[in-house]
């Protein structure tokens, strides 16, 4: 199996234990050769069943940068987030956020219970929960501004104060941005009604996130980093959920809308 | 949509309203490069801006550090709610300047 990570200068890759097996799958990205499965799995296990998040540094060979195992449970499985930071430093004065700064507040997330990190079946179940409100296919900035103004119609109606209104429509307009800028250009934003909540689903079928190589900045002129429309939607909403891989990226943007 | 309105003078000024998304680059840089012409600097206001996310405020934060490159700094004024919000989120007067910002 190919080391996927190899030479990029930051990576995070999600694997997934399950109790009963005897190896971890991965989530986003690939099980990396050097990595001791045996190991993977007795720490997850622990994690498990302690229900505590535990997080290794891990040291490589010629490197003063320790990198980074996080054992996240998560009810009937364990997730495990592998950060790899190969050396790279923070930027100060960089416009840019840095890099290993936004794959530690998705690790962060991910550790608090705001981001979860889907397989493809929890995609296919969340995505068909509750009813449809409405869908747009999106490739270019005028579909994200007229749904970027349905979603926030639809707030409007559900009651949502003003300011939770304006911050959820900010975190919709980064992710269509974000698939518009990363995720080949074009896909679909979709408005789902759940009995607490509503759901938007912004999904494409580009490559994936880059989340094994984070070094490129986006070639789009006057474009920022993707960083920060991540930090956004991290902060702003009350729940996500992420799949991500090499047939697409699917987001699942949650507002609460019960107290 | 972005839209803006100059006022020429000793420290012309570009009026923004709307919207500043991905979309908005060209309409700033130009406005922008059109107020700048003979000028020591220029103003941007924002009191019109009714939404801004990351992407526009990446415009917003090139543009400036291009402009303080070429000795005709932007200052910014009239920061709306939703610009303020975001801009204070994103560090932004870390990374143009606290200058750059007339209250």
């Amino acid at each position: 199996m190919v080391d996927a990570a190899a030479g990029s200068p930051v990576s995070l890759q999600v694997y997934r234990y399950t109790p009963g097996d005897s190896t971890v799958r991965p989530v986003i990205g690939e099980i990396e050769d050097a990595l001791p499965q045996d190991d993977l799995v007795a720490h997850a296990a622990e994690a498990l069943t302690s229900g505590t998040f535990m997080c290794y540094a891990v040291s490589q060979d010629d490197d003063f940068v320790a990198d980074e195992l996080c054992f996240v449970p998560q009810g009937d499985h364990c997730d495990i987030l592998n950060i790899r930071t190969n050396g790279w430093q923070r930027h100060h004065g960089d416009h840019r956020r840095s890099l290993v700064e936004i794959l530690n507040n998705l690790a962060a997330a991910v550790a608090c219970g705001k981001l979860r990190v889907l397989d493809a079946a929890q995609v296919a179940a969340e995505t068909a929960a509750g009813k449809e409100v409405f869908h747009f296919d999106i490739s270019g900035s005028a579909e994200l501004t007229a749904a970027r103004e349905a979603v926030d119609d639809e707030l409007r109606a559900a009651g949502i104060d003003d300011a939770t209104r304006k911050r959820t429509t900010l975190c919709i307009s980064e992710a269509v941005t974000n698939m518009l800028l990363h995720g080949g250009g074009h896909g679909g934003m979709t408005l789902r009604r759940l009995h607490d909540r509503l759901r938007v689903v912004v999904a494409d079928h580009g490559s994936g996130l880059n989340f094994l190589n984070w070094m490129e900045p986006p070639k789009a002129k006057g474009q920022a980093s993707m960083g920060y429309g991540f930090k956004i939607i991290l902060d702003y909403l009350d729940a996500v959920g992420l799949s991500t891989g090499p047939d697409g990226t699917t987001l699942l943007l949650d507002r609460i809308t019960t107290n | 949509m972005l839209r803006t309105t100059i006022a020429q003078g000793p420290a012309p000024t570009v009026f923004l309203a709307g919207e500043m998304d991905l979309d908005c680059a060209d309409t700033l840089r130009e406005a922008v490069a059109e107020a700048a012409r003979g000028a020591q600097m220029v103003v941007l206001d924002f009191a019109d801006v009714e939404f801004i996310d990351s992407s526009g405020t990446g415009i917003f934060v090139r543009l400036c550090l291009d402009m303080k490159s070429q000795s005709t700094p932007l200052l910014a004024r009239n920061l709306s709610p939703a610009v303020r919000g975001v801009f204070e989120m994103l560090r932004v007067p870390e990374l143009v300047g606290e200058d750059v910002f007339q209250s």
